[in-house]
């Protein structure tokens, strides 16, 4: 790798990134950029509100690449909970709305289901994404045993516009899934 | 019974269940890593608790500032066990503590009540 990052330094600058991340995360980590975040706009004299919903999202992103991310560290017997691969990005849009965006590996068998869902999100109101959420959580256990299964659902809540999502195919086994939530 | 008390970390609440002087208190964030694990031994102590006693009123308060979506979901099975206890006729109220510029809180909170049949659920706004 080449030592210099200015490179690097002036795509994010242009992008309107704040925060770049990429590697493993953990518990500690979502805890640590998701507290860090939220001092960053608090100092910046963001709203409460726009700080909750980075926050709200950013965490179910991270929590979700520690959950599901393909990649996977094996070797952290010693350790407690569990560590996974993958980037985040907080930024904001040239209209100022703050985006978090999210991307790890993931197993492609999964791709249709996890494509159809977020489809269906998208394709929802506000006031459709509100009932869907409440009947969601009184429901039983939803089919995923590690999560509610209702973060995609909350962070559509929270969104300005439908979530972007891509999935690239990387070899039989798996894909790459990337996703961006644009706050209200 | 014993008291059923939990530190809060930076990303679970402090949680204080006393019997003796009847206080039952959820304050602060939750999002830990996995909410079921960090819950499921309050839901039991909770199980004892209303096997143990009778007819007392109960008030839990709780004042979260944040809470994830597994979270979301282990309150409603938390409100739903509450709303079990009270349907068998005992006495329950949850005040929903929120601070006045938590926006989010409140309708969380607006949310919770709407879903809740049996217990008595006030959403309460402080400041300062």
């Amino acid at each position: 790798m080449r030592t210099s990052l200015f490179k690097y330094y002036n795509e994010m600058q242009r992008d309107g990134v704040i925060l770049y991340f990429n590697g493993p995360v953990s518990q500690p980590v979502v805890e640590g950029m998701a507290e860090l975040m939220r001092s960053k706009m608090r100092a910046e004299d963001a709203g409460m509100g726009s700080v909750q919903r980075v926050f709200a999202i950013l965490v179910e992103q991270m929590q979700n690449i520690v959950r599901y991310s393909s990649e996977r560290q094996v070797d952290n017997v010693n350790q407690q909970g569990e560590m996974a691969l993958g980037q985040v990005v907080v930024g904001r849009e040239d209209d100022g709305r703050f985006f978090v965006a999210c991307g790890n590996k993931v197993n492609s068998s999964d791709c249709v289901e996890l494509s159809e869902y977020i489809q269906t999100l998208r394709s929802m109101s506000k006031n459709e994404l509100k009932t869907y959420y409440r009947e969601r959580r009184k429901g039983p256990d939803c089919a995923t045993s590690k999560g509610a299964g209702l973060g995609f659902v909350e962070m559509a809540r929270k969104a300005f516009r439908p979530m972007d999502f891509d999935i690239v195919p990387l070899d039989g086994d798996t894909s790459f899934f990337s996703m961006k939530v644009v706050t209200q | 019974m014993t008291k059923y008390s939990v530190q809060a970390t930076t990303s679970s609440p402090y949680i204080s269940f006393d019997p003796e002087d009847m206080s039952f208190e959820i304050k602060g964030e939750s999002y830990p890593e996995n909410c079921w694990a960090f819950y499921s031994p309050m839901f039991e102590w909770l199980e004892s608790f209303f096997d143990s006693t009778n007819g007392d009123r109960i008030e839990i308060n709780m004042e979260i500032i944040y809470f994830n979506s597994s979270s979301s979901k282990t309150f409603m099975d938390f409100f739903e066990m509450l709303d079990d206890y009270a349907e068998k006729g005992r006495n329950i109220e949850v005040n929903w503590r929120y601070h006045e510029e938590n926006e989010s809180a409140m309708e969380c909170g607006e949310e919770f009540m709407g879903d809740v049949e049996q217990i008595k659920f006030n959403l309460v706004e402080f400041a300062g």
